[in-house]
């Protein structure tokens, strides 16, 4: 439903986002990952056609970004947005403020009153359906903003920080919103810094800083095939780690070990998942007391700082 | 749908001009100054006109005398004219209006939307550029011409009413009144709301719009007048030149404003 092959975007000489490349398959949930100023705003952007790239090429809901004015009405027809900022007309009512956008999606009066009245219901705004939006709280403008970018049934939505300055009861009803969007067969893109969220929502993963640092589905990311093709393994002894430590590093019986520490009696280190029995073994060679043995696969978090801190090292 | 959507624009615009108070009395002020200047003229200028006739200036009998030529003062009395030309020359006082309403709501046109941050939702839409331009200029100029419009009708009932009671054929609306209400002050908000807008969409500060326009706009306007006025008042091919001239500077403005909209050039310079 999406594919993008070497987008790039730079604004006077600044590269916003550099050869991304990736591809969004149909009904499924991409989380775009990034520090603030990653390109992930300019990403979505480029990939709704309201700006154009400076070279590479875009498809979203089969339609070419960059393919001209029709194109670009077609594309943004196909796909719904919601901004960073829910920008609504402060002294207009929730409902004028809808129908206004609605009609300029040109959507039939009748079907547009029903989808307000559905969606205002479903996000409980109806009983203020009539209130201006400038009395609205920053949850409320947030939902009717989401509102905004689902009422014309689009094939394709971006999200752009949707639950953002939402209190947890409020970003937990909009969580199960996405879900119901995603099942009803819609693709889905939403830019975040929440981590639990993308991990909780997505099927696929990009973190970007400029480019595409990681991209692929979580359990593949957690399985290290395309991160860095390891797990996480902490090791209980029933002596102090120190004396294990250092000959851990030294000798690698378990190639490609790394983050050794020894804290107390655990040692812990991050190998490949098929090198653990060898480590567990040469510990064992060595007269180490083995009391558990922990492996993890790499959490969100972790994998996420890795990209990105890998990325500023480079 | 264009139509439509033009109309959607108006519509939304004007429910929020409405409770802009820093626009909404410009409506109020505005209006009420074109309509008291012929008004008071027309009080006034029995009085005056005998005044001027008692001192009989050699410049204001030749000026009569001129005036008296005209093919549509021939068999009006000598005071009337003098009365009539007058009046006709507060007409200027309508194309102010386009000018001070239509640069101030223009202002708040694409800054505006900046501003509340409804610009990216809306050019997220299907609309196109042309569709969009074309909403907020009706939306600046719709209201302003309309106001202009109903001053105007204001003034000539009241001027008409005042001649009639006093046994003198209404004077208003004369050609000339007609020609500069109906084409020469839409023609001329358009323009002025065209520049405007093109503003609005480089500037992040509406007061710093209105400000720039305003010094954009009205000294070309007072320059023009002072230049021209007279000619007007007295050649009405002169003022259908006119009209035909800002029709021409209208579509120019409208093609330049299409051609340099730059969708993201708004979006991606724009800081709150």
């Amino acid at each position: 439903m999406i594919s993008a092959h070497g987008l790039t975007r730079a604004f006077d000489g600044t590269v916003a986002v550099e050869g991304l490349s990736f591809n969004v398959p149909e009904g499924t949930l991409f989380a775009l990952l990034g520090p603030n100023g990653a390109g992930k705003t300019t990403t979505v952007r480029l990939l709704m056609g309201l700006i154009g790239p400076t070279s590479g090429t875009a498809t979203v809901a089969g339609y070419r970004v960059g393919g001209g004015a029709d194109a670009g009405r077609l594309l943004r027809r196909a796909c719904g947005l919601l901004t960073e900022a829910p920008g609504f007309y402060e002294r207009m009512s929730a409902r004028d403020n809808l129908l206004f956008f609605g009609r300029l999606y040109g959507i039939p009066e009748r079907t547009l009153a029903h989808q307000i009245e559905r969606y205002l219901q479903l996000l409980e705004l109806w009983d203020r359906r009539d209130d201006v939006v400038g009395t609205f709280s920053k949850g409320m403008k947030q939902r009717l903003a989401i509102i905004r970018a689902l009422f014309h049934d689009p094939k394709v939505v971006f999200l752009d920080e949707p639950t953002a300055g939402l209190d947890p009861e409020a970003a937990l009803e909009v969580r199960e919103l996405i879900v119901r969007l995603k099942s009803e067969g819609r693709t889905i893109v939403v830019c975040t810094h929440n981590l639990d969220e993308a991990e909780r929502l997505a099927d696929s993963i990009g973190i970007m800083r400029r480019r595409l640092l990681v991209c692929d589905t979580l359990a593949r990311l957690r399985a290290g095939r395309d991160g860095d093709g390891r797990v996480t393994v902490r090791v209980t002894l029933t002596g102090p780690a120190a004396l294990h430590a250092p000959a851990l590093v030294a000798e690698t019986p378990t190639p490609a070990i790394r983050d050794v520490r020894a804290v107390d009696d655990v040692l812990s280190a991050r190998c490949p998942a098929d090198g653990v029995p060898t480590l567990v073994a040469w510990l064992v060679g060595r007269g180490a007391g083995i009391r558990q043995v922990e492996s993890a696969a790499d959490s969100l978090e972790s994998i996420y700082l890795r990209a990105v801190r890998g990325a500023d090292e480079r | 749908m264009t139509r439509s959507i033009l109309f959607l624009f108006l519509a939304r615009e004007w429910a929020d001009t409405r409770r802009n108070s820093r626009v909404l009395p410009l409506y109020f002020v505005m209006p009420l100054v074109a309509v008291a200047l012929p008004v008071l003229l027309a009080i006034m200028a029995p009085s005056m006109v005998r005044d001027l006739q008692r001192s009989a200036e050699p410049s204001t009998v030749a000026l009569i005398e001129n005036l008296a030529r005209l093919s549509e003062y021939r068999g009006v009395p000598p005071g009337e004219v003098l009365a009539r030309y007058i009046l006709r020359a507060t007409v200027g006082m309508f194309l102010l209006m386009p000018i001070a309403i239509a640069s101030t709501v223009a202002a708040f046109s694409i800054v505006g939307e900046k501003q509340q941050r409804t610009l990216e939702p809306i050019l997220a839409t299907p609309i196109t550029d042309r569709q969009l331009l074309l909403g907020k200029l009706l939306a600046s100029a719709g209201p302003t011409v309309g106001a202009t419009w109903l001053a105007g009708a204001v003034a000539i009932l009241i001027v008409d009413l005042l001649f009639a009671a006093r046994g003198m054929t209404p004077p208003l609306p004369d050609r000339y009144w007609s020609v500069v209400l109906l084409v020469l002050a839409p023609a001329l908000a358009a323009a002025v709301s065209l520049v405007t807008m093109r503003l609005s969409a480089r500037s992040s500060d509406p007061q710093a719009t209105i400000q720039i326009s305003a010094l954009a706009v009205l000294p070309i306007f007072l320059f023009l007048v002072a230049v021209f006025g007279r000619v007007l008042m007295r050649s009405f091919p002169t003022v259908l030149g006119a009209c035909v001239l800002v029709m021409l500077v209208d579509l120019a403005l409208f093609r330049m404003n299409v051609v340099r909209f730059r969708r993201e050039e708004i979006l991606t310079r724009w800081k709150s």
